[in-house]
């Protein structure tokens, strides 16, 4: 545990703006040392105020500081920046029923069960709730399914074979990114200029991009949302979607101009449709 | 239903979820300018539901009498933004009277044009969703503590 | 202003041009056919905006110096803040206008503004 603390202190010293922060402030929570844990949750929370995954530990180093209203107030903040985010859900729930409000604790729990039906952690919360004991507070090791940013592109692409996803398309292996609703990555990877992965970061935004273009449309009369062309100051990026669930993110050089990189998402659209109907 | 918003009138519940959905504000009441709570959103504790009802009738009470004093309509909506957060005070006026919704939002999720937009469409069900012909109850003073702590339980399911 | 946003109510297609405060997200100026509400296209712009934005930067794309919002039935086009000291220049448009003729005058009311 030291070790793997002085290694991730070292590399958040390396890079200041990656999300190994997270990791780090879970490790130093586990070993106790809240202090600590509080520092390097802060200063994430200051460099990526719109993660939900940093407000996430946020809470579950305040719950341990037994602060909870202030846990609160963050975990309700993650769920407002990605309602699906099931580590806060299941903190929200456990807030609830501290205070003795069973129904809030166990819709919290239902809420987090239709994200992730496969979690047994949630179905043994709300066996233990209703038999009156408390559920256990929330630990990201206690959940299968960790929250979207903590996802590790490694795990996720290899486990679905990435490559296949997008074969024989132009620059297959770089720049793509598929995604599901809730942020998590389903093949892909995305890399700055450089050269430090991103895939977590964008992939913990783009769900709420996605909600925010369909809202727009929906609002101003302009029907279903089919695309979203942006052009960058270092680069170009084109978000289409797949099916109504997945999101594909596109990203390329400035170079590349919005037409081009538009046909090019066509066809990784299609692709990914395809991939998505074998699964 | 948003968890954290409740409603001493169930009527306010429906349109009160929606606005804090789809305007992401963190706080809301929605309360006569006597300061009687109808509804609230985000509120974890019944002293902080207590103060802000009574500092925004305060202030519905003090920016109407300036409005009045310069023969004007009262104002519409008042607006406060620091670094981090926002409020928004409105009035508008329904079947049983005029009502207050008093909004606290994060400049991080949400802005005040989203706020506005979606007030407009709290106040339009509000409006809608009203109970006809029924008159606002009168809280006589022997009434008032057990009224108040009537609606504080309501308003935190207890 | 006015005559910047005329510019580009002058392309085929567009339905009305607006320039919006970022931050806020509440209309500066507009020239809006019947029918289009402008507070809800400055409010949804500028939160869309700051959305797309933050993963942008993520992404290490840069500031967004202009997007595409394309749908069904119209298309919204945006120039965004820092090209133009906080303001948003906004085009609301038909599903089939002249999307590089549009993005050339957004640019250009853009620097006008500035």
């Amino acid at each position: 545990m030291a070790d793997e603390i002085r290694a991730l202190s070292a590399q958040l010293a390396q890079d200041p703006q990656s999300l190994v922060f997270l990791r780090l402030g879970e490790a130093l929570r586990r070993k106790g040392q809240l202090d600590a844990a509080l520092r390097v949750a802060v200063n994430g929370l200051e460099r990526h105020p719109h993660l939900a995954d940093a407000h996430d530990l946020y809470a579950r180093i305040l719950t341990d500081k037994h602060d909870y209203a202030r846990a609160f107030d963050e975990w309700d903040m993650a769920v407002r920046i990605a309602p699906h985010h099931t580590g806060a859900l299941k903190g929200l729930a456990f807030l609830y029923f501290k205070v003795g409000d069973v129904a809030q604790a166990e819709a919290h729990l239902e809420q987090a069960r239709k994200v992730e039906p496969d979690d047994p952690s949630i179905d043994q919360a709300i066996v233990m709730m209703r038999k009156g004991a408390a559920p256990p507070a929330p630990e990201p090791s206690a959940a299968p399914s960790p929250p979207a940013a903590a996802v590790s592109p490694a795990a996720a692409s290899s486990a679905l074979d990435e490559a296949r996803v997008f074969a024989g398309l132009e620059g297959a292996n770089e720049g793509l990114l598929l995604i599901d609703g809730a942020g998590r990555v389903l093949g892909g990877s995305l890399k700055d200029k450089a050269g430090t992965d991103v895939t977590d970061a964008v992939a913990a935004y783009l769900a709420g991009v996605s909600q925010e273009a369909a809202r727009t449309a929906k609002l101003l009369g302009l029907g279903a949302w089919m695309g979203l062309s942006a052009e960058g100051q270092n680069g170009n990026v084109h978000l289409a979607h797949p099916t109504p669930e997945a999101l594909l993110l596109v990203v390329r050089e400035r170079g590349m101009p919005l037409g081009r990189l538009a046909i090019l998402a066509q066809r990784a659209t299609l692709m990914a449709r395809r991939w998505l109907e074998k699964q | 239903m948003s968890p954290q918003t409740r409603a001493v009138e169930s009527w306010t519940l429906r349109p009160l979820t929606d606005f804090v959905r789809e305007a992401s504000v963190r706080l809301v009441l929605v309360l006569t300018p006597a300061g009687q709570v109808l509804a609230q959103s985000g509120f974890s504790r019944a002293v902080d539901v207590m103060s802000a009802a009574a500092l925004a009738a305060a202030i519905v009470a003090s920016t109407g009498e300036l409005a009045r004093q310069l023969r004007q309509q009262p104002f519409a909506a008042l607006s406060h933004q620091g670094p981090k957060t926002g409020f928004f005070l409105a009035t508008f006026v329904t079947d049983r009277g005029t009502l207050a919704v008093l909004a606290a939002y994060d400049l991080d999720v949400s802005s005040l044009g989203l706020v506005q937009l979606f007030y407009e469409q709290l106040a339009a069900d509000l409006k809608a969703a009203t109970p006809k012909g029924t008159v606002p109850k009168q809280v006589l003073a022997a009434d008032f503590e057990r009224e108040l702590t009537d609606s504080l339980n309501t308003l935190f399911g207890r | 202003m006015s005559k910047a946003l005329d510019l580009i109510t002058r392309v085929r297609g567009v339905r009305g041009a607006m320039l919006v405060s970022t931050e806020d997200g509440l209309v500066v100026a507009e020239q809006l056919m019947e029918g289009i509400k402008g507070g809800a296209v400055a409010a949804l712009a500028a939160s869309l905006a700051g959305r797309l934005g933050r993963a942008m930067e993520a992404a290490g794309t840069g500031t967004s110096v202009f997007w595409h919002l394309q749908a069904e039935q119209g298309a919204l086009l945006v120039v965004p803040g820092d090209a133009s000291g906080g303001i948003l220049v906004v085009a609301v448009a038909e599903p089939d206008v002249n999307i590089g003729l549009v993005r050339l005058e957004l640019l250009r009311a853009a620097e006008a503004v500035v």
